[in-house]
């Protein structure tokens, strides 16, 4: 919002208020105009929620309260368009000083370090090796890179942050993690911060290729639990880097309203590869990797529906996966199944769908989803809504249409993909609503 | 009974019987510092990353009222364009009953509130406006 703000006035030369609500306000005259605009820009503040209600609460909103001042709105927006400059909002130019980091810590107790760690936020609460130097040269040790190489500059939230190896390093040891994660943490990395939203994302990690025999990522069993080093301290790691290199402070720029307890380790784990039926090519391989390569795919999204399925043949499992990936909000058309080899087995063996691929289209073909429900997701409404006012097809149609309609709203089924794991104990699955993005070679970080 | 067990039975953690709240295991801060010699101290490297503060940049001169003016009201469409179009017709009633001559123009973006949309830059250039009101959010 800020950035529309400044935008407006910098290119056209006019003043320019924000109407927000309060957690937005002081986001944007805090951590976004000291890292991001470097413009304070000036606000009004109405109370939360505003969308989804009828117009009278809206209009009461504006004939009401500024929650920032206390005057009225309409007064608090005029005094905002018209009040003549203070000094602070006359400042230009580089700022006065930069931030700064020290590369080591002042010494001090094991304790005393520990809540220091805790009360910076550069945790997860859960205990920490403590980053001694040899330690983190132990874990430098993982890798050809230099320590000092930049992998990629994390600004989402603004302050241009330069994560370098050695500072991935660091978090790996933090994490618990050994020498010979560090690529995979590298390639991790690079994917990072995790998702940081009002709406409360989470992420999924999927390890492919040889890497994960040698590493003993769990791809069976509670491959999904707590039972398994590799698939911890690399899902941690990801929670680490993505707090510390991102500096996410919660309420300070961490908003996601409910928050989401897979961010712990955000759902690291291996694909069963050895347990693919025949035709059902690894995830990484499906992507354009060959098999032979270590690859990490990160996805993003919100939930999973679990089901134990293929109890009836009446019903067969796929028709439940369809039934709830119906539930999820199909933005970006994206959605990921994570299924047991039995599962996999029956879908093949029994229904006939001899690769992922096939799978994945007769998802996109056959979940549908009531108009409205579609659209009265929030997360839709703000990246969908904008398509369909501009015209584009499908979503200006179905805007247009019944609100008891029924859609397809999985319109790419590439965005669909079918990761197998677990340990053959049970035919359980889980529909997500994860979006998985393109893989990481591990190699590129040995 | 265990008073342990009582504690657990109840939700609580044993090591309410230390004295200390329950999981603060580590010591506060301060008090081990003073009880440590500097053998006992150790350095550990800084997981945090310095942040680039962002060049100042002054706002636009503000107005001098707003009697005839135009007033461009951006609707970013978070979460559906409804709620910024109620607002923006409320507003645009009161300015009308509080200012003459005042005129205002209400756009959706083109890409909501996180994409872009450089013709809408264009438009409120080519539309003389006076100044912005950019909303909603939450």
């Amino acid at each position: 919002m800020s950035r529309w703000a400044k935008q407006i006035q910098m290119q056209c030369k006019i003043p320019a208020v924000g109407v927000a609500s309060s957690n937005i306000v002081h986001y944007a005259t805090g951590y976004v105009s000291k890292y991001q605009t470097g413009m304070p820009i000036r606000y009004v503040s109405v109370p939360f929620p505003f969308t989804g209600q009828p117009r009278a609460v809206d209009v009461g909103y504006v004939t009401g309260k500024d929650m920032l001042s206390g005057r009225p709105l309409m007064t608090a927006v005029i005094s905002a368009l018209t009040s003549p400059l203070t000094d602070e909002e006359k400042i230009s130019g580089e700022p006065p000083e930069e931030a700064v980091e020290p590369r080591f810590l002042p010494p001090d107790s094991e304790d005393n370090l520990r809540v220091m760690f805790d009360n910076k936020e550069w945790t997860d609460f859960n205990t920490i090796i403590l980053p001694t130097e040899k330690r983190v040269t132990e874990m430098l040790q993982g890798t050809s890179h230099k320590p000092d190489e930049v992998i990629k500059t994390i600004n989402i939230t603004g302050g241009a942050r330069p994560l370098t190896v050695e500072k991935v390093a660091i978090n790996a040891v933090m994490a618990g993690a050994s020498p010979e994660h560090f690529p995979v943490i590298l390639a991790l990395a690079t994917q990072a911060p995790f998702g940081n939203s009002t709406s409360s994302m989470a992420n999924m990690v999927v390890i492919s290729g040889p890497i994960r025999n040698k590493l003993k990522f769990n791809c069976g069993t509670n491959a999904l639990g707590p039972y398994n080093r590799s698939n911890a301290v690399v899902g941690r790691a990801f929670a680490l880097i993505s707090k510390t290199a991102g500096d996410l402070r919660n309420n300070v720029n961490a908003w996601e309203t409910l928050g989401n307890s897979m961010q712990y380790n955000s759902q690291c784990f291996g694909e069963n590869e050895e347990a693919l039926p025949q035709g059902w090519d690894p995830l990484h391989v499906e992507m354009g990797f060959k098999p032979t390569d270590n690859v990490l795919s990160v996805g993003t999204g919100w939930s999973s529906i679990a089901s134990v399925g293929a109890s009836q043949s009446i019903y067969p499992t796929h028709y439940l996966m369809r039934d709830y990936m119906g539930s999820f909000c199909a933005s970006g058309s994206a959605g990921t199944v994570v299924m047991d080899p039995t599962v996999a087995g029956l879908l093949k063996d029994t229904h006939g769908f001899s690769t992922k691929a096939q799978l994945s289209e007769w998802f996109s073909q056959n979940i549908t989803k009531v108009n409205a429900s579609y659209w009265g997701n929030g997360v839709i409404q703000s990246t969908a809504v904008p398509f369909a006012l501009q015209g584009l097809e499908p979503y200006a149609g179905w805007r247009k249409m019944p609100d008891d309609a029924l859609i397809k709203p999985f319109t790419n089924p590439k965005a669909i993909h079918v990761v197998v794991a677990g340990g053959k104990v049970q035919t359980m699955w889980f529909v997500t609503d994860f979006g998985i993005r393109r893989g990481v070679l591990i190699d590129d970080w040995a | 009974m265990d008073r342990r067990k009582v504690l657990r039975f109840l939700g609580f953690s044993p090591a309410l019987l230390t004295g200390f709240p329950a999981g603060a295991e580590k010591a506060p801060a301060g008090l081990s510092s003073q009880a440590s010699n500097a053998s006992d101290l150790i350095t550990v490297m800084n997981p945090a990353i310095a942040g680039k503060l962002a060049t100042r940049v002054p706002l636009a001169p503000p107005l001098d009222g707003l009697d005839n003016k135009t007033i461009y009201m951006v609707n970013l469409s978070w979460e559906g364009p409804d709620a910024a179009n109620y607002f923006y017709d409320t507003m645009t009633e009161w300015l009308n009953q509080h200012y003459k001559g005042v005129k205002t123009i209400v756009k959706v973006t083109a890409e909501g509130m996180f994409g872009s949309d450089p013709s809408l830059l264009k438009a409120i250039t080519a539309s003389k406006a006076d100044a912005a009101i950019v909303g909603v959010a939450g």
